[in-house]
């Protein structure tokens, strides 16, 4: 999942993350393809160059070498909003077939089971930013129909349904998730697959996914990680907070 | 020259708290792990405050602890988990009873709140929020957002209402007795939230002499125009950290969030940490010189 997420960085992107596996993601791409990639974290720390593994996004580890420490206005009000951010990565507790996440409620609005973070700088990002990367794992109670909450919008009710109601940014472009990665067809913005990842059948994606999900004719394996990319992401993480070290 | 009369504005941090009267709205400095008013709340705790509002963008431990003691009621925000750790304890609690109120916005919404009030205009307009539940799904407010069409250019535009609450609450690196205040590191949003209050109550790490704050003027981020009163408060956020002075305690916050599953535990904590305890320096003394030392700063590291 970090070594997907990371090749959806390009070089020179201006990329705006929360700490766990996204901010393991784009240090990686900073070490390997995308050198100049400029990491902005909401709390206020940019272009930071931290040398240990933070776990809040307001860490004073992202402070190290950073080129700035500004604050929340600026980051999400004049840089995202303003239009700066190429690339958002979020998480979601749930995501619907158009994109649309929740990170607020797990059961009915009135009467919560489980409440959530809630959005954070979340639905910010996923309004404004050119692209968005969207980092979870793949079960059936999260790939679902209908959301208990849109905290976060991706196309919203699909077509043109995003532009009409006014938002700025791009949308979604990409999910990542530990059985595959998705994309959205251009034309009904409903998620469709891309690639698998090795070792995972197309019916295993289908059987964790209660929403309809389109599968192309052809659909390719997952390009593996590279030795040098496994060897990066133990040195990003030595002690495997974000990533699990089972192999 | 005539030198002007350098006004004192220190209190101590009893002092502070019993200044905040039950119902009382608060803007609630700091952000995630960074610079939260953690002596405050202890304080707030003790002097057993009840049906407080919080405005604030992104908080952790320290909201949790507030609404574990049934200190807040209500609270207008973005966020709150003890991140890299999992959900806030008490809070799921207190939704499940019905005690709390969470009104939800997002943090770039919350930080406009906040410059709205200090600016001293009703609103302000933000591009987030449209299309999703953000926007129609209400607690307590008649009304929490509208959608306008901008009247110059026809585009749609969310409007969010501004917020001035009674004080806002800034643990800050430095402070001199006038109130003139530094920040290192990230802000967050107190720079908007410390001049949305009608009063602020600045805590910080150090008090410094004003020869200092005036050797250096450009790292004044609160002027002492809007401040009310300034506490000394070194150690302030912890077991959270502030930038250049002390790391989190990971292992105090991990021993909480474990304790605090549950009910009995919580109040196990709150006794053992917070009501059982007379006094900041109390708190401190029990978790031990020791233990500070080694969270103290090391630099070039902020931590």
């Amino acid at each position: 999942m970090a070594v997907c997420g990371s090749r959806a960085i390009r070089n020179g992107d201006v990329v705006f993350i929360g700490t766990g596996l996204p901010m393991v993601a784009a240090l990686l791409a900073k070490r390997t393809h995308a050198p100049g990639a400029k990491i902005v974290f909401e709390a206020g720390f940019i272009d930071s160059n931290a040398k240990d593994i933070a776990l809040s996004i307001a860490d004073s580890r992202l402070g190290y070498r950073a080129s700035g420490a500004i604050g929340l206005f600026e980051t999400l009000g004049l840089m995202l909003q303003g239009g700066h951010v190429d690339v958002g990565f979020v998480g979601a507790a749930q995501i619907d077939k158009y994109g649309n996440i929740n990170t607020t409620y797990i059961g009915p609005f009135e009467k919560p089971t489980v409440r959530l973070p809630g959005s954070g700088g979340g639905n910010d990002i996923t309004s404004s930013a050119k692209r968005i990367v969207v980092i979870m794992t793949h079960e059936k109670r999260k790939m679902v129909n209908k959301l208990d909450y849109l905290t976060s919008p991706g196309f919203l009710t699909g077509q043109s349904a995003r532009e009409k109601t006014g938002l700025l940014g791009g949308g979604p472009s990409l999910v990542v998730t530990n059985l595959c990665q998705m994309d959205f067809d251009p034309k009904t913005k409903c998620m469709r697959l891309a690639t698998v990842h090795p070792g995972v059948s197309i019916q295993q994606v289908l059987e964790s996914t209660e929403f309809e999900l389109i599968v192309p004719t052809r659909v390719a394996a997952t390009d593996c990680p590279m030795r040098e990319e496994l060897e990066l992401l133990r040195a990003i993480d030595p002690d495997g907070i974000y990533i699990p070290r089972t192999k | 020259m005539v030198e002007a009369p350098v006004e004192d504005k220190r209190i101590s941090l009893e002092e502070a708290a019993k200044i905040v009267p039950d119902g009382a709205h608060l803007f609630w400095g700091g952000f995630g792990f960074q610079r939260p008013p953690m002596a405050f709340a202890h304080e707030l705790i003790r002097q057993r405050k009840r049906d407080l509002t919080i405005y604030t963008c992104g908080s952790e431990m320290d909201l949790d602890i507030l609404c574990g003691a049934r200190v807040v009621s209500r609270l207008e925000l973005a966020f709150f988990a003890i991140e890299g750790i999992g959900l806030v304890p008490n809070i799921q609690r207190r939704i499940r009873e019905g005690t709390i109120e969470i009104e939800d916005y997002t943090n770039l919404a919350m930080s406009l709140r906040f410059l709205g009030g200090a600016l001293g205009v009703p609103f302000m307009p933000l591009k987030s929020m449209l299309g999703t539940d953000l926007l129609t799904r209400t607690r307590f407010r008649p009304k929490k957002a509208e959608v306008i069409s901008c009247p110059f250019t026809g585009e749609r535009v969310v409007l969010v209402p501004s917020v001035q609450p009674d004080f806002s609450i800034v643990h800050a690196s430095r402070v001199d007795v006038e109130g003139n205040v530094q920040i290192d590191g990230i802000k967050g949003e107190d720079v908007e939230g410390a001049r949305a209050g009608k009063k602020v109550i600045v805590m910080a790490e150090e008090i410094v002499d004003s020869e200092f704050i005036r050797s250096q003027p450009d790292q004044t981020v609160i002027p002492n125009i809007y401040v009310t009163h300034v506490v000394e408060c070194p150690w302030g956020s912890h077991p959270m950290m502030v930038y250049n002075y002390y790391d989190y305690d990971m292992e105090h916050v991990r021993k909480y969030y474990e304790q605090c599953k549950t009910e009995e535990g919580w109040q196990k904590y709150c006794e053992e940490y917070i009501t059982g305890v007379r006094n900041r320096t109390e708190f401190l003394n029990k978790i031990g010189l020791e233990r500070l030392m080694k969270l103290k700063a090391k630099k070039p590291f902020a931590y």
